[in-house]
């Protein structure tokens, strides 16, 4: 009976120590649902799985209505790292969908101002579109207990709501189309309950705070050029972590081609930076960058 | 214009028995194929002597192959005018075996199909090419005696499933095009970030590796300007070098026939047309001038201005206090008020609130042109000239510049009323199809679709009216 006691301490170790290696390498971790995996996800890498779309990155999970499924999968990353993350609609006669997408707020052109400043833009938008309606001003609600912004808008037939949130950086945005007001508000009003968060005790919750510009200027202390390859001119997003003591721990190049992401991943992996400080202490941060080839001559 | 008050007349009938229909290809008159309006008379005389240069048939000695797709411009470039796409009935089946060629018509090529040129996916070795393998040889012609080269194994290619097909792109319009600087269309594509985020949208220009300026010609706006877009169609369509591309493809020594380049500056002039610009110039010059100063389509209906009302509007106002606004080739308010119908008012506004217009953006305007009154137009060609990606059921797997496989841009709807053949490679002449084939997995356009199919029949059919009102 000792012995096994034994046996099971010592096993719980050697896991606790992978794990914590993992976590010290890679940043691995057991998420919010309970599945080992990196918390250096990408946004991208969101999935709908038993009724389920699910993103460690984001840290939230999402319950589909039921008789909902994914239709066709969206396009990748943007280079203004904008990312339609999965649309869902009803199995059968369409009659709604809802696209979950987020826009990742270091690399959008204009100044996006606060998040209701987003959702007025927004709602200006769909103002100025002949034909079409705001049944529901821009205004803050809570989702899950996360505060939302809400803008409800109709033509020609259609009414629709964008819900949006911001999550690490990113605009995060539920879009709800329907043929009907009611079923546009129950499917609005379920996400309420379908959706869920990453809370503080939960892995995927502890994301790095994001710093738009980190790694510019006097906070590079060693930078290391990527061999310019591929399309020149074309502006390339990348999103890294880097962790305390200023070493990179992940680079996320948003979009690019294969031999233009492999350059770079060399070439920032073996960047250092000054240390992010929050409260006086060294932390992990997570920031932004733009780069862009140019030709040789 | 009886054409149009048929078919707007019984489309919404048609829509309550069997679902939304394209009413086809709009009749009546071509709204295309003059020159700009404001130009000077030299300017008219140099587009209308260059016209001429645009239409003529090439032959061996004037520089057609060895290898080539077909023997003139506007062949390819016909419908509903001269610069226009696809005519109705194919030439290639035609030339195929003029003056004695002995070609094989490839299976994708129809006597009542598009005209296609044809590339290759990848290499015998499975590195990309995406290339334009000509349809044709000039061997067996009697002007090319000696020259014995084969066609591609395009029956191979087929089965393989590795060529891809382009139809020509319409021309019309297109100097205004060139004259928007890049800053205008940034900013065109900027607008309305918001919206076009609500809808999964998002796109990005293809540029040039050598000043990293947009450009904005051809499927995949990978053409910079319009010079050098003659310039490569010259020589890889018809197989005639000159002076932006001088150099043969299918350099076999027993099928040159002429000093290259086949086509220069002349250094005297032999013509004494009414345009001795035109009668200098070199052919690609020609084209150029011609495409430059060729007008938009005539849309059926006055739409624009009230797209986006209150954009629009302001954009229309600002202009008419500079230079000029283009009237009757352009469409704005002014033009042909009377053809504006309940269905197609209706349609633009099922057009812009389900968000076509988020890629197929109505206007833009000119910067400072060298064409006489082309200095701030505002025009309204319906594309942001972005590339976006457009899913898995479009992609052709050929990069070009930083457009990739699944990239496209968007196509200008100006003229799409009279178009027949619809996408890069002209699968279809149902305007409804091509609307559906815009939706597949990795597509920009999948909830502008999924939009589409949530709207009432009624209101399909007044968006289908409304692009062939255009």
């Amino acid at each position: 009976m000792v012995r096994r006691l034994l046996y099971v301490c010592a096993a719980t170790c050697v896991v606790g120590c992978i794990m914590g290696a993992l976590v010290w390498r890679y940043g691995a971790a057991v998420s919010f649902r309970g599945i080992v995996t990196s918390a250096a996800a990408n946004p991208q890498d969101g999935k709908v799985a038993r009724g389920s779309y699910t993103s460690d990155y984001f840290g939230l999970s999402y319950r589909l209505p039921p008789g909902w499924t994914v239709a066709e999968e969206g396009p990748g990353p943007s280079s203004s790292a904008y990312y339609v993350l999965t649309t869902v609609i009803p199995e059968g006669e369409p009659n709604a969908t809802i696209l979950i997408a987020a826009q990742d707020m270091f690399f959008v052109g204009e100044e996006a101002g606060s998040l209701a400043d987003q959702a007025r833009d927004l709602q200006q938008g769909f103002a100025n579109i002949a034909g079409m309606t705001i049944d529901r001003e821009a205004a803050e609600m809570k989702v899950a207990d996360r505060p939302f912004y809400r803008v409800d808008y109709s033509g020609v037939g259609l009414y629709r709501a964008m819900m949006i949130t911001e999550i690490r950086c990113h605009v995060f945005s539920f879009n709800v189309t329907a043929r009907d007001p009611e079923l546009l508000n129950r499917l609005v009003q379920a996400l309420d309950s379908d959706l869920s968060f990453a809370t503080a005790g939960d892995a995927a919750s502890a994301s790095p705070p994001c710093v738009k510009d980190y790694a510019a200027g006097d906070n590079v202390l060693h930078k290391v050029s990527p061999v310019p390859v591929g399309p020149r001119f074309v502006p390339i997003p990348v999103r890294m972590i880097v962790n305390a003591d200023g070493g990179v721990r992940h680079v996320h190049v948003i979009r690019a081609t294969d031999e233009q992401r492999r350059s770079i991943e060399d070439a920032l992996y073996r960047w250092k930076l000054k240390p992010y400080q929050v409260d006086g202490r060294a932390s992990a941060v997570e920031t932004g960058l733009v780069l862009r080839f140019k030709p040789d001559n | 214009m009886l054409g149009v008050a048929v078919w707007s007349g019984w489309a919404p009938a048609q829509a309550q028995t069997r679902g939304a229909t394209d009413p086809g290809v709009r009749g009546g008159a071509p709204g295309a194929g003059g020159p700009l309006p404001g130009l000077s008379q030299d300017e008219v005389n140099f587009f209308n002597a260059a016209a001429d240069v645009f239409q003529e048939d090439e032959n061996v000695a004037a520089g057609l192959g060895p290898r080539f797709n077909l023997d003139s411009c506007s062949g390819c470039h016909f419908h509903p005018a001269a610069g226009g796409s696809s005519p109705a009935v194919n030439p290639q089946v035609k030339v195929a075996t003029a003056n004695g060629a002995r070609n094989v018509v490839p299976s994708f090529i129809k006597a009542n199909g598009p005209v296609r040129e044809a590339r290759f996916v990848r290499n015998p070795n499975g590195t990309p090419d995406g290339g334009v393998h000509a349809l044709f040889v000039i061997t067996g012609r009697a002007d090319a005696p000696g020259c014995n080269i084969q066609q591609p194994n395009f029956a191979a290619a087929v089965a393989a499933n590795n060529v891809i097909f382009r139809i020509p792109t319409p021309t019309f319009g297109l100097g205004l095009v060139e004259a928007v600087p890049d800053s205008g269309l940034r900013a065109s594509l900027a607008a309305n970030g918001a919206q076009k985020r609500s809808l999964g949208i998002s796109g990005d220009f293809n540029v040039t590796g050598n000043d990293g300026t947009i450009t904005r010609f051809g499927w995949k706006a990978q053409n910079k300007s319009l010079l050098i877009f003659s310039g490569e169609a010259y020589n890889v369509e018809m197989g005639v070098t000159n002076e932006a591309f001088p150099n043969e493809r299918e350099d076999n020594p027993n099928c040159q026939f002429n000093n290259l380049p086949e086509s220069t500056t002349r250094l005297v002039n032999t013509t004494n047309s009414a345009s001795p610009a035109s009668d200098f110039s070199s052919d690609i010059v020609n084209f150029t001038a011609f495409m430059r100063m060729l007008a938009p389509p005539t849309p059926a209906s006055a739409t624009p201005a009230t797209a986006q009302a209150p954009a629009a509007a302001t954009t229309q106002v600002a202009s008419a206090t500079n230079t000029s606004v283009l009237g009757t080739a352009a469409g704005t308010s002014s033009t042909s008020p009377a053809a504006t119908t309940a269905t197609t008012t209706r349609g633009q506004q099922v057009f812009s609130n389900i968000g076509c217009q988020n890629c197929h953006a109505v206007s833009l305007t000119t910067g400072k042109s060298a064409m006489t009154g082309q200095s701030n137009v505002t025009f309204h060609p319906y594309s942001d000239f972005a590339v976006h990606a457009m899913g898995n059921g479009l992609a052709d797997g050929v990069t070009q510049g930083n457009a990739n496989g699944s990239e496209f841009r968007s196509a200008p709807l100006w003229g799409v009323g009279q178009r027949i053949f619809f996408l890069h490679d002209g699968r279809t002449n149902d305007l409804k199809d091509a609307i559906q084939a815009h939706a597949s997995t990795g597509s920009e356009a999948n909830s502008v679709i999924h939009n589409f199919n949530l709207l009432s029949t009624s209101d399909q059919q007044a968006l289908l009216n409304f692009l062939r009102s255009l």
